[in-house]
């Protein structure tokens, strides 16, 4: 366990409704130092408005946000001096150059002018760097506001959906980008998507939302045991064989056809083998049943598509 | 920090065209008047009572107070636009500034600008009234009272739409009270009750003493900008 003072975000109960009708409902968020989060969900789950409420743009209808461990309430300015950000789609002004819009960001950040140079190049951007944004792609204003929230040399870094509108090269380049970023300037992430394969590659740790509720908070790595360790087994009488199953204590399921356990390592899988021979039951086939994440994902956010 | 937002603020003017906007008020209203003088010359210099100088400052004030109430709408509308376009509120709200800093830095970029536009009166009224042989015993104590005071007499409505162009998206609901505002206290005249801030620009402060009129601008100027400010503070961002 680490020390509550490498927490960076952590929200307790948190909560807003609009109209009524929570938009963040009960949010509990455990971010620690040197954290790539994916933050996930369906396309209006909440995780843009709990973006916002992490940065104060937001005030939470209820419950708390602590940005490393202090209350934004009290400590916005100190807090956000740490933090960059980059919410829902870039911010700019369109009739400045990439230059003058970092320049602007900079005098309230105070920061050496060298950054802009600096961020400028690290999203390659320093040949259009003259241009007004407006001319801008879609992809060059996203690199534009990821650059934005580099300025500052932030200790967290908040991204929401940051490869919206980027191709492949493109978000190649982003995940690359932000996989180095803790690793060389100890910088912790939190980084939204609507899918899970983005973020799959770079998060150590995910966070799944759904209407507005977590349904998952954990290392990457435990949501992938939970994905794979499915075993099925093809039985002459499975719903007699059911309930033996269910009596020594595995999480069983069944059809006319087969049985099926969860979160089964070797050892409890050979257990349930033996425990179905012995009781004169004929087993055909062992199968382990791997569901992709992306399908566990589904499940969990109710099967909601993004479209 | 006010100094440094300030500083932001009109690094965000370039290429928005608003200085030469803010010219074009007091260059509008000299040009007007220029042309009046001209069509009416003997009757306006020679057939009316006192100084040629005060009969042409009063004129340029009487003219001034459409432009006022129009320039005021407009900037503040145009300086809040500038965020309110490409919901650009939420980067700089999410920096380490204060939000109540924010809102006196665009406050401050609107009382600025039309501040400058007030002020170009000065010279370009001396300029008119040389040119059209006044002689040079220019009443200059006249002269920028009639450009100041019903600037200041005007600062309850700069806080009036700076307020409601700030926090309101929809930029059309700003501008219709502007323009409400401005048609009524042009066409409405002196009928307008002494109590309504719309009556207080339009005093002709080149012969008038400032009176309650000035001082009151200022205190409800401040009072409705404090209440702007606190209600950009509660508010969330869009």
């Amino acid at each position: 366990m680490t020390t509550i003072a490498d927490s960076i975000v952590q929200t307790e109960a948190l909560t807003k409704s609009i109209s009524g009708k929570a938009v963040v409902n009960e949010v509990n968020i455990k971010i620690e130092r040197g954290d790539i989060y994916g933050f996930l969900g369906p396309n209006g789950a909440g995780k843009t408005t709990t973006i916002r409420l992490l940065l104060g743009l937001t005030k939470p209808t209820s419950g708390t946000v602590r940005l490393f461990d202090r209350d934004i309430r009290n400590h916005r300015l100190d807090v956000l001096r740490k933090v960059g950000s980059l919410v829902e789609y870039p911010s700019y002004y369109g009739h400045l150059t990439a230059v003058e819009n970092l320049e602007a960001v900079r005098r309230l950040l105070d920061v050496p002018k060298e950054r802009i140079d600096d961020v400028l190049a690290i999203v390659r951007l320093t040949k259009d760097a003259g241009r007004q944004v407006k001319g801008y792609s879609l992809g060059m204003k996203q690199r534009l506001g990821i650059a934005t929230a580099l300025l500052g040399n932030p200790e967290l870094l908040i991204l929401d959906e940051p490869t919206n509108g980027l191709d492949p090269a493109g978000i190649q380049e982003i995940r690359e980008l932000i996989i180095s970023l803790p690793r060389t300037k100890g910088v912790t992430i939190l980084i939204s998507s609507h899918l899970l394969s983005e973020v799959e590659q770079m998060a150590t740790r995910v966070g799944i939302i759904a209407k507005g509720s977590m349904v998952y908070q954990n290392s990457i790595s435990h949501l992938r045991e939970q994905a794979i360790s499915r075993i099925r087994f093809t039985v002459n009488d499975p719903a007699s064989a059911y309930p033996l199953l269910r009596s020594s204590g595995y999480e069983a399921e069944w059809d006319d056809r087969s049985l099926t356990i969860g979160r089964a390592d070797n050892a409890s899988t050979a257990e349930a083998v033996a425990l179905l021979v012995k009781h004169h039951y004929d087993v055909y086939r062992v199968e382990e049943q791997t569901a992709s994440l992306e399908s566990l994902f589904l499940e969990m956010t109710g099967g909601e598509r993004s479209l | 920090m006010i100094i440094r937002l300030m500083s932001v603020e009109l690094l965000k003017l370039r290429r928005k065209w608003i200085w030469p906007l803010v010219a074009l008020g007091p260059v509008g209203v000299i040009a007007l008047q220029a042309v009046n003088y001209a069509l009416r010359y003997d009757y306006l210099v020679h057939q009316q009572p006192g100084e040629p100088w005060d009969g042409l400052i009063s004129a340029v004030a009487w003219l001034t107070l459409a432009a006022l109430l129009t320039g005021i709408f407009i900037l503040a509308s145009m300086t809040a636009g500038i965020e309110h376009q490409l919901n650009a509120w939420k980067l700089t709200v999410a920096l380490p500034v204060k939000k109540r800093h924010l809102y006196a830095a665009k406050f401050l970029l609107t009382a600025l600008l039309l501040l400058t536009a007030s002020v170009l009166l000065i010279p370009l009224t001396v300029a008119l009234g040389l040119s059209l042989g006044f002689g040079t015993a220019i009443p200059y104590g006249q002269l920028i009272a009639a450009a100041l005071f019903p600037y200041l007499a005007a600062l309850p409505v700069i806080a009036l739409q700076v307020w409601l162009s700030v926090t309101i998206h929809n930029q059309a609901v700003p501008l219709t009270v502007g323009i409400v505002g401005m048609m009524t206290a042009n066409f409405a005249g002196s009928r307008i009750p002494d109590w309504l801030p719309y009556k207080w620009p339009q005093i002709d402060y080149a012969v008038n003493e400032p009176g309650l009129y000035v001082p009151a601008g200022i205190a409800l100027g401040l009072v409705i900008y404090a209440a702007g400010m606190l209600d950009f503070v509660r508010k969330d961002v869009r």
